[in-house]
């Protein structure tokens, strides 16, 4: 059970202003099980293209889509479903409600055949599913956009798919309306144990919701694992960056060992790592704003231990709960992004901070 | 003298309303395979559909005598099937609205079936709809501004058809004198009174099928 999916595709995708377009490849395999995964990149990614191959809505190059033991797609047997016979749930980013029918005709009409009693009972069993009862009767153009993603829900869970696809669904909804929205779908997952694919750029989105999170970068996956996993061990340069780790430090030595763990030298800054970093020499790794640790100036608080550096302020920007605070450090030109909460920043602190970090927050990557 | 205002209403009426029909019918499957479909040789489709809007219209009579006469090709191969000639009766005065006014309906029509969110079709697929259904039940109800604004133009536009309809059903009293034709006996044979009566209803049946239109658009309102 679960999705097996491994596909390759060449397209031609929209040129930068005044550029000719680039044909983009997309190659991309993963497999798994019957959980809500994240499918996390950039826009231009080719997330969408993946998801759409997947419903049967654009066509591989070659290579197999296997879902819960059905063959949807197989280039060596010739076998392509039409998306009319792979039924994929599918929730458009922009909706794609009928906006000549209402709530009603909408979430029926994936039930095809079905007489009117029991298309009824699906019907009112959905709304209450999603919380949208008495809608049934309003047009979409009467909905407002959270509404508009649970009546596409709705309809897309109607005639029970054996896998639901979902295309950057909460990506013009407000806050609150996501996050419950959010929820609304880890237990739909969890009650209807269907395979759940998840479209999004947002790592906010991905580390919330996610059991398994596929990183997909200019066409290729290059992470698939638990959030924990791509969150805190990225493979890579590319995909620390997509999951927010702001300081990086490119192709650095690994110097020597200290108590802590491992002593990695970069743009003539020492850091201490307890990810095991035997055998390598030259390594990148880098620092999550969040995990650097700001406080007010003072000589006491320098010493020999690792990961303690003095430095200068060179900007703050305000991000409402946090502030983003930008830290030149003595003796380099490294500058070091600092996400701290707003609350818990110390008021005493002038332009001159120490900064610390913590030597298992000093992730290794490649 | 009514009587030979009411004969030319009543061909202009058949021919019109039953070219319009033909017009609706093959043009919206035309339309959809412009809009929708990818074939080989679309574009020669679009450029044949869309020549008799830019030909004159004897122009086009012509074209449509050398095909349908005796010896053109689909002439030829009518009259040794069936024995069954076909100019120069109202049949051929419907051929000649529909060629006509099937471009007016393409156009409208294409253009409104661009218009309509291929998301929406797809998601129709997604939801095991055919292409078939789909086309019936989301594009062509969401077109039908455009479907509705087609009929009507091509409807005036056979009412009004003059040049090719003269090139190949004649004009001959009783059977294919059509109101536009007849407009045109009467005044050239100096019968003002006959002219300004049809004048007069030819102006009344086209107000009235605009405010009929008009009404259904409104009514079909989202």
């Amino acid at each position: 059970m679960g999705v097996k999916v491994s596909l390759s595709k060449k397209y031609r995708s929209r040129g930068r202003k005044g550029g000719r377009d680039d044909v983009f490849s997309l190659d991309v395999s993963f497999e798994v099980g019957n959980e809500l995964v994240v499918i996390f990149g950039r826009s231009g990614s080719g997330k969408t293209t993946t998801l759409r191959c997947i419903a049967g809505l654009e066509t591989p190059e070659c290579g197999s889509i296997i879902v819960n033991g059905k063959t949807y797609f197989d280039s060596d047997s010739g076998i392509d479903l039409q998306p009319q016979y792979r039924r994929p749930g599918y929730v458009f980013q922009n909706y794609a409600l009928f906006p000549h029918m209402d709530v009603r005709k909408n979430i029926v009409y994936g039930l095809k055949g079905w007489d009117t009693a029991k298309k009824e009972d699906r019907l009112f069993e959905m709304l209450r599913l999603l919380h949208i009862e008495g809608l049934e009767g309003r047009y979409p153009s009467q909905l407002s956009g959270g509404q508009k993603q649970r009546v596409a829900l709705a309809r897309a869970l109607a005639p029970s798919p054996d896998i639901l696809l979902l295309d950057e669904p909460f990506s013009a909804l407000d806050m609150v309306v996501r996050m419950r929205l959010r929820e609304r779908i880890k237990t739909i997952q969890k009650e209807l144990g269907i395979p759940i694919l998840f479209i999004t750029h947002s790592p906010e989105e991905a580390i919330s919701l996610a059991d398994r999170v596929v990183v997909l970068h200019e066409g290729q996956v290059h992470q698939s694992g638990s959030p924990r996993e791509v969150f805190y061990s990225p493979v890579d340069r590319d995909v620390a960056e997509l999951v927010g780790v702001s300081n990086i430090f490119e192709d650095g030595d690994v110097v020597g060992n200290s108590p802590e763990g491992f002593v990695l030298e970069g743009r003539g800054m020492q850091f201490v790592t307890s990810s095991d970093v035997s055998g390598s020499d030259t390594v990148s790794w880098g620092v999550r704003p969040e995990n650097i640790h700001l406080m007010a100036y003072d000589e006491g608080l320098l010493s020999d231990e690792g990961n303690v550096f003095a430095g200068n302020v060179l900007d703050v920007t305000d991000k409402g709960s946090s502030k983003l605070i930008a830290v030149e450090l003595d003796g380099s030109n490294v500058v070091l992004f600092c996400d701290v909460p707003t609350r818990l920043l110390d008021e005493a602190m002038g332009s001159r901070v120490i900064v610390k970090i913590a030597a298992k927050d000093v992730l290794v990557f490649e | 003298m009514l009587e030979d205002a009411l004969i030319p209403l009543s061909i202009t009426l058949k021919v019109a309303v039953l070219s319009t029909c033909l017009v609706a019918v093959f043009g919206i499957l035309i339309s959809y395979a412009l809009a929708r479909r990818d074939f080989r040789g679309k574009w020669l489709a679009d450029i044949l559909v869309t020549l008799p809007l830019v030909l004159p219209p004897t122009v086009t009579g012509y074209l449509l005598v050398v095909l349908l006469g005796k010896n053109g090709a689909i002439g030829s191969f009518l009259f040794e099937t069936t024995g069954w000639s076909l100019l120069f009766t109202w049949h051929a005065a419907v051929i000649a609205a529909f060629v006509v006014s099937l471009p007016l309906m393409v156009k409208t029509t294409a253009s409104a079936i661009s218009a309509v969110d291929r998301e929406l079709e797809y998601a129709a697929y997604t939801l095991g709809h055919s292409e078939l259904e789909t086309m019936l039940f989301v594009t062509l109800p969401l077109a039908k501004k455009g479907i509705l604004a087609g009929i009507v133009l091509s409807f005036a536009r056979a009412v009004g058809e003059f040049g090719a309809t003269l090139m190949v059903a004649g004009n001959i009293p009783g059977k294919t004198n059509t109101m536009s034709l007849s407009i045109y006996t009467a005044f050239q044979s100096g019968n003002d009174a006959l002219a300004n009566i049809l004048v007069i209803t030819l102006v009344v049946v086209s107000l009235l099928s605009m405010a009929l239109a008009a009404r259904f658009v409104d009514r079909w309102s989202v």
